[in-house]
Order: structure tokens, then C-alpha cells, then sequence
């Protein structure tokens, strides 16, 4: 039995300050997950770590660890903080709360753009760093694999992309309230990444006077030049190009600001005290925010622009409810096939025991009938299959059916295998077992486990190739079409669908 | 000739004012984004300059000559009604979101100094080259000192509210920072002549008259020469940059404030030149 958690901050409940301090950078990730590694090493993590959230999804046997406190002390201590100073902006979730949270993530709902799709790029990379450093398995493989289905199904099927205000066009809104015309002025660009590509795009299409590429990399600021008939701007040179610049869009992956107040200071004289738009999208950022304080300097970070992004969400409620509609569905697909997935050794379990019984059963009558013919052993063996699968047809079909938001699924699969002696209990714990919630070791956040809450074991074989979980399951791909039940036919012995059985 | 307007002409005069007012409050009310609010706001403003002509005509047809700014209501009307037609003018062939809720209030102050302060004894200084050239550039270079002064608010609200990360409500700062430099250096020659023909009235009104106080006792000179230094400064900006941007916009503000201190103390100046 393996549960779910999730621990994150976003732009909701964490300044931008806070969250730069505990984004994670690649480097900062791959250690965190040898760490991580080290300390639980029968748990699975994914990091969402972007300039919006931070968002630690972790996996683990409900008798093991990590225990929540245990994930804020990894969090904070990962970069150097103590867990109070993090413990105010952060957000916890469980089980089936992290399915849905996940879901809205990866189909922007839950993001200040409404329906931008760098976040659905951002979780598949996310999920892959995970997946190459062996962190994810049976939990989250399937997790995030259909995450990533449903942000492309959104994205797809409502029009929650259509017309989006984006970071960019607000970029080019603020711009415009600065300068009037942009054939004489010049666009500067430094560093590069995909956001700053797109701002980028949206004043190449301003036709600006000139625009200069600058970029550690001369390859990258050749490559991002030629892309937006630009020039290259050798890094070194930086302040002559702040001198010559009317609008600076900067997003490099540097740790320190590379502006500071007292070099932009130095500049204003040389540049003749025009005013400077400077829009800073790095995380961590850019621009020292010190710099915003002079005369003639509009400076701007991700923040002062998706605030006004935010704005437009209620102008779109239309897309966000249709969007909303789908993930909810889809939350409840997923828990339907995952509670199917967990019942589905037991259920095995049951049908071999019970047709074993009826064989041995069988088998002693036909002892007893010495004349019978093949042709009437044959139709005696189909009737006794045919009983045993009617007469356990009823429960199971009940039972995988059940409403995915009602009855303890531990406590089915506990009473299923007491009723029918199906002797192996080791996979579930007895009902209310205490420590088998979130909190475990942490009175506060106990919580009892629930019927979509509860998790299935991964497979007994571990696939090197595919992480600790071995191969992921296959999920049934994401539809806007209602759940439908796996009816098993009573002929056919072996009810489960392959993908359920492969755990 | 009376020395104050009519009861008629002082009726018509509130009627301008009100109707100013109205294009004022229509205007603000486009920010709710109602086309109905825009036609009103318009409608108004060509209502009130209407009025404040009639007002015009009527104190012509009363005095008996057409010739403009021959006395202080007159010359306190007209700067009004150009102002108001400026601004008509511009929000049809160059708009500029705000302009009228930054002018209109200086119109109906305006409108109103005319109707309190406002005699209608004509300057003792009139009928000479001297004097027509002074009324037409002094009043002239008021109101394009009016319009950069509003101009100039417009660009210190555009550069907080940028400053403090919401939309700007009227256009770029590079436009308004335009408009203003246009406007003062419309402004500057006009008053700088002023200025001159002022010094060679009052040299000569001093001269000719034992009652008169010395040029330099005269407020009106001091204010209207401590203003043509403010814009001095903001002309200035081209070669020394320091001045530009928000420091031009506040000096545009505070220039204009001085030049409505001349025309104040020109109502209060005993004797001498108005």
C-alpha cells in the first residue's frame, strides 16, 4: 500500500522572495534526490520546481517514511532554512487531494496564466529528471503519465488556450504605456530561455529599431539573433548595452543578480536619463529590485506581470469551468482505476482459490462416474466454472464498481480476504491501523485512510529500466466520455484487464 | 462702460461652467467603458464653449468692438474658450485619453476667476502696438503653459501608476513628455515676448504716470519672470537631460502655477500694468 503526498508553495502562498529562495535548480535537484534517496530509500519524489511553484510529490509505503514534518525538514533544510521559516507558505496534500492538485497544475488551471502550456512542459520534465534518477515507481509513474495526458486534452478540447492574456503580451501592454513609437528604440535581451523567447517574439513584432542578443554562450545569442534578426551582443560588454537600451528583457539562469542599483547608477548619466523598461522574468531574478527605485527605470519581474494576468482569469470562467469539468472527471477515472488496480491480486486470488475448489470438487465426482464421456466431462467442467464465476460475479462487479468517492477500500480488501480465507493479509493493513494516514508520526496531520486513498503495492519484480517501480502501468488514455465499469464476463475466468494486473 | 459683467452674461457664464462640469464628470465616467458616457462628455464640452462664446459675444456687443483681451473678464474667457477648443480639437484629430479631465478643470477655474475677479474695465494701457502684442503673446504663452501643465500631471500620474506596477490610465510617457516639450516650446517665445513688451509697458505706464509703482514693486513681473526661468529650465531638457521626464513634468506644473499667480495678482495690482 503506497500513499501519496504532496508538499508545495505557489504564487499564491509564497512572495516571489521565498520561492526563489527555495526553487531548485538542476544541480540543486539531482542532489536533493540523492539525499532523498539516502534517507527514504522505499519512497518515490518528483520536484516540480518552476518560477511560479515548488511542489515536492513523494510516494511511500504507509508504514514508512517520509512523515509530512519529515518533507518540510527535507525542503528547508535542502536549502539551508529551517522548517519554521518555510512551514508559513507551504501547502499539504494527500492521496486523491494530490491527484486533483496535479491534474489542475499540468492543465494550467491551477496556474496565474490560464491556459499557458509551458507548465504542461515543465511537469514532463519534472517527471523525467525523476524517472532518470530512478525516483519515481508504481505511484508515480502512473500519476504523472496521465497528468500529463489530461494537460493535452485540455489543451485540445476547451478553449482555455484561445485568447490567453499572456506574461508577454503584458510585457508589450507596459511597454507601450512607456514609449510611443519602437522603431527608434532598442530591444535587449539577455540570457535567453523559452519564456524570454516568447517575450522576445512579442516585441520583434513591434518592429523595434534594433534588437541586441546577449548571451554567455555566443552560440546561443547567435542562434536566438539569426531566430529574430537580431545582433549578437558579446555578455562582457553588458553595461554598454544597458547604455544603448531602451527595453531590457533579461532572464538568465544566474544565481546572483546581475544588475545591481549601483551599476545601473553609474549608467543613468550615459544614457542620458531616457527612460528604460527592463522586464526581468529570471528566477531567481535578474535585477536588483533596488534598481525600480531610480528615476527614468521601470523595472518589472514576473510577478508585477502575472499579477495583472491574474486579472483576467474572471474573464475566462467559461474555459477555466469546462477545463474543471474535465479534470474532476478525470481525478475520478483515475481513482476508479486505481482502486481496480489494488483489488485486483485479491480478486485473482479469489477466482483461483475458488475454481481450484470446484475442480478438486469436480474432480472427485468424476472419480466417482468411471463410463462418462470427453464430451460430458468437458460440458461438467464448463458447468462448474460457470457456477463459480456467477456466483462471485455479483460481489466483484459491486465492489469495482463502487462509487469512487465512498467506502474504505482497505477495508473491503481486509474483509474480502477474511471472508474467503484468502490467506495472504501482508498486503493490507487491518482497518484503522494507526500510523497508516499522511501523519504518521505526526499526531497533527493524522488522517484516516479512505477508499481512493489508499494506494496499491508495486509489482514484486522491480524493472532496472524504469526506475524502483519497474515498468509503469498502462493507463487507459484520458476521455471526455464517463468511467466505464470492467464487466467481466462470467465465462471468462480471468477477469482483470492486462493493464490492471501489470501493477 | 461697467466695470463688471452682467447679471445675463454672468448667467451664461455659470451655465458654461456647468456644462464643463458635466463633460468632466461623462468623461470620467468613460472609465466604466460606455460609449454613451464618450457622447455626453462631448456633447457637453461643445455646449460649454457655446456658452462661454455667447458669453463672448454679448460682452463684445456690449462694449461696442470685437477686438479680443481689451479687458480682464474678456481676456479670462478667451483663455478658457481656447483652452476648451484645444481640447475639442485634440480629442478629435489626435486623441489623448485624459487630456479634458486635466484641462477642463483649469477652463471652469477659468470661467469662474471670470465671473468673481473678472472687471470689465478695459486695460488703461490699450490701443498701442505695444500692448496688442503683449496681450496676444502673454495670453497666448498662458494657455500653452495651461496645456503642458496638464500635460505634465498627466505624465506624474502615468509614471506612479507605472511605478507602482498598474496600467497607465492615459497615453505613453514619451507622448506626454512630447506633448509637454511641443507646448512649452510653444509657450516660451510667446511669453518671452510677454515678458519684453510687459518691461517696455511698465517702463513706459511708470513713466507716464506718478501713481504707478516702480516695475519692480509689481508682483505680476516678478511671478511671470520666476516662470519664464521654470520654463526656461524645462526647454532645457534637450541639452541638459537632467530636466526631463518626471522633473520637466512637475516644473511645467509649477511654472503654470506661477502664471496663474500673475493673472491673480493682476486682478489685485492697484494701478500699473494688468
Amino acid at each position: 500500500m503506497q500513499r501519496l503526498l504532496l508538499l508545495g508553495l505557489n504564487h499564491t502562498t509564497a512572495p516571489l522572495e521565498v520561492r526563489e529562495r527555495l526553487a531548485f535548480s538542476a544541480t540543486a535537484r539531482q542532489s536533493a534526490f540523492e539525499q532523498f534517496k539516502q534517507r527514504f530509500p522505499a519512497s518515490e519524489m518528483v520536484i516540480l520546481s518552476t518560477c511560479n511553484r515548488i511542489e515536492l510529490y513523494a510516494a511511500r509505503p504507509v508504514h514508512e517514511h517520509p512523515t509530512p514534518s519529515e518533507l518540510v525538514e527535507f525542503l528547508a533544510t535542502s536549502h539551508a532554512l529551517s522548517p519554521a521559516e518555510v512551514e508559513p507558505h507551504l501547502y499539504r496534500k494527500t492521496n486523491r487531494d494530490v491527484v486533483e492538485h496535479l491534474f489542475s497544475v499540468s492543465s494550467s488551471l491551477d496556474s496565474m496564466v490560464l491556459g499557458e502550456t509551458q507548465i504542461l512542459g515543465q511537469v514532463r520534465e519534472a517527471y523525467e529528471a525523476a524517472s532518470r534518477q530512478q525516483m519515481t515507481g508504481t505511484s508515480l509513474n502512473p500519476l504523472f503519465q496521465r497528468a500529463l495526458g489530461v494537460g493535452k486534452q485540455i489543451m485540445h478540447e476547451t478553449p482555455l488556450a484561445e485568447g490567453r492574456v499572456s506574461v508577454a503580451s503584458v510585457a508589450v501592454d507596459y511597454a507601450r504605456q512607456i514609449f510611443e513609437r519602437f522603431d527608434d528604440k532598442t530591444v535587449l535581451c539577455v540570457g535567453g530561455g523559452k519564456m524570454a523567447a516568447l517575450v522576445l517574439q512579442a516585441f520583434v513584432a513591434l518592429s523595434p529599431g534594433s534588437l541586441l542578443i546577449c548571451n554567455r554562450s555566443p552560440d546561443r545569442a547567435q542562434s536566438l539573433a539569426t531566430k529574430f534578426n537580431g545582433k549578437p551582443a558579446p555578455f562582457e560588454q553588458l553595461v554598454d548595452h544597458l547604455v544603448a537600451a531602451d527595453i531590457v528583457v533579461t532572464s538568465t539562469g544566474a544565481e546572483q543578480p546581475i544588475i545591481s542599483r549601483t551599476q545601473f547608477e553609474a549608467i543613468l548619466k550615459r544614457r542620458r536619463y531616457r527612460p528604460i523598461f527592463i522586464i526581468d522574468i529570471a528566477f531567481p531574478r535578474d535585477v536588483e529590485p533596488a534598481v525600480g527605485e531610480l528615476s527614468h527605470v521601470y523595472l518589472y519581474n514576473l510577478d508585477d506581470l502575472q499579477s495583472v494576468v491574474l486579472n483576467t482569469r474572471s474573464q475566462r470562467q467559461d474555459a477555466f469551468l469546462s477545463a474543471r469539468q474535465i479534470v474532476l472527471r478525470q481525478v475520478e477515472e483515475y481513482a476508479l482505476w486505481h482502486r481496480q488496480r489494488e483489488l485486483g491480486p485479491t480478486i485473482q486470488r479469489l477466482y483461483e482459490r475458488y475454481h481450484a475448489l470446484a475442480q478438486d470438487e469436480l474432480n472427485r465426482t468424476l472419480n466417482k462416474l468411471p463410463n462418462i464421456s470427453a464430451a460430458e466431462r468437458s460440458h461438467l467442467d464448463e458447468l462448474a466454472r460457470r457456477i463459480v464465476n456467477k456466483l462471485l460475479h455479483d460481489p466483484i462487479h459491486t465492489l469495482r464498481n463502487a462509487d469512487a468517492g465512498h467506502g474504505p477500500n482497505i477495508q473491503y480488501v481486509h474483509a474480502l480476504e477474511k471472508l474467503f480465507q484468502l490467506g495472504d493479509s501482508s498486503m493490507a493493513p487491518s482497518p484503522g491501523t494507526p500510523g497508516e494516514g499522511w501523519g504518521e508520526g505526526d499526531s497533527g496531520d493524522q488522517q484516516r485512510a479512505t477508499f481512493d486513498n489508499t494506494l496499491t503495492p508495486a509489482p514484486p519484480a522491480l524493472s532496472p529500466s524504469t526506475g524502483r517501480g519497474g515498468k509503469a502501468p498502462e493507463l487507459p488514455k484520458p476521455s471526455l466520455s464517463p468511467a466505464t465499469s470492467r464487466d467481466e464476463s462470467p465465462a471468462e475466468p480471468q477477469p482483470l484487464p492486462p493493464e490492471d494486473v501489470k501493477g | 462702460m461697467p466695470e463688471i459683467p452682467t447679471l445675463g452674461q454672468l448667467t451664461l457664464l455659470v451655465a458654461a461652467v456647468a456644462m464643463f462640469v458635466a463633460a468632466e464628470a461623462f468623461s470620467l465616467l468613460r472609465l466604466r467603458g460606455s460609449e454613451r458616457h464618450r457622447i455626453a462628455a462631448k456633447a457637453f464640452l461643445y455646449w460649454g464653449i457655446t456658452f462661454a462664446l455667447g458669453v463672448l459675444i454679448w460682452h463684445s456687443v456690449r462694449r461696442g468692438t470685437w477686438r479680443p483681451l481689451q479687458d480682464n473678464f474678456d481676456a479670462l474667457v478667451w483663455l478658457a474658450l481656447l483652452l476648451a477648443l484645444f481640447v475639442a480639437y485634440t480629442q478629435r484629430v489626435h486623441p489623448l485619453r485624459g487630456l479634458d479631465w486635466f484641462i477642463l478643470p483649469i477652463v471652469g477655474g477659468l470661467l469662474i476667476a471670470a465671473a468673481v475677479f473678472g472687471r470689465a474695465e478695459p486695460h488703461e494701457y490699450l490701443g498701442t502696438v505695444w500692448s496688442s502684442i503683449h496681450l496676444v503673446s502673454a495670453f497666448g504663452g498662458t494657455a500653452a503653459f495651461a496645456v503642458a501643465a496638464a500635460v505634465g500631471a498627466m505624465y506624474l500620474v502615468v509614471d506612479r501608476r507605472l511605478r507602482t506596477k498598474r496600467p497607465a490610465l492615459f497615453g505613453s510617457l514619451e507622448r506626454l513628455e512630447h506633448f509637454t516639450r511641443v507646448s512649452v516650446g510653444l509657450g516660451f517665445p510667446l511669453l518671452t515676448v510677454g515678458l519684453i513688451t510687459g518691461f517696455v509697458l511698465a517702463f513706459d505706464t511708470h513713466g507716464s504716470s506718478n501713481s504707478a509703482p516702480p516695475w519692480y514693486e509689481i508682483p505680476k513681473v516678478w511671478l511671470a519672470f520666476a516662470a519664464w526661468l521654470v520654463y526656461a529650465l524645462v526647454l532645457h531638457a534637450p541639452i541638459n537631460p537632467v530636466f526631463r521626464g518626471r522633473r520637466a513634468a512637475m516644473l511645467s506644473v509649477v511654472g503654470f502655477v506661477l502664471l496663474l499667480g500673475t493673472l491673480v495678482a493682476l486682478q489685485f495690482t492697484p494701478g500699473g500694468p494688468r
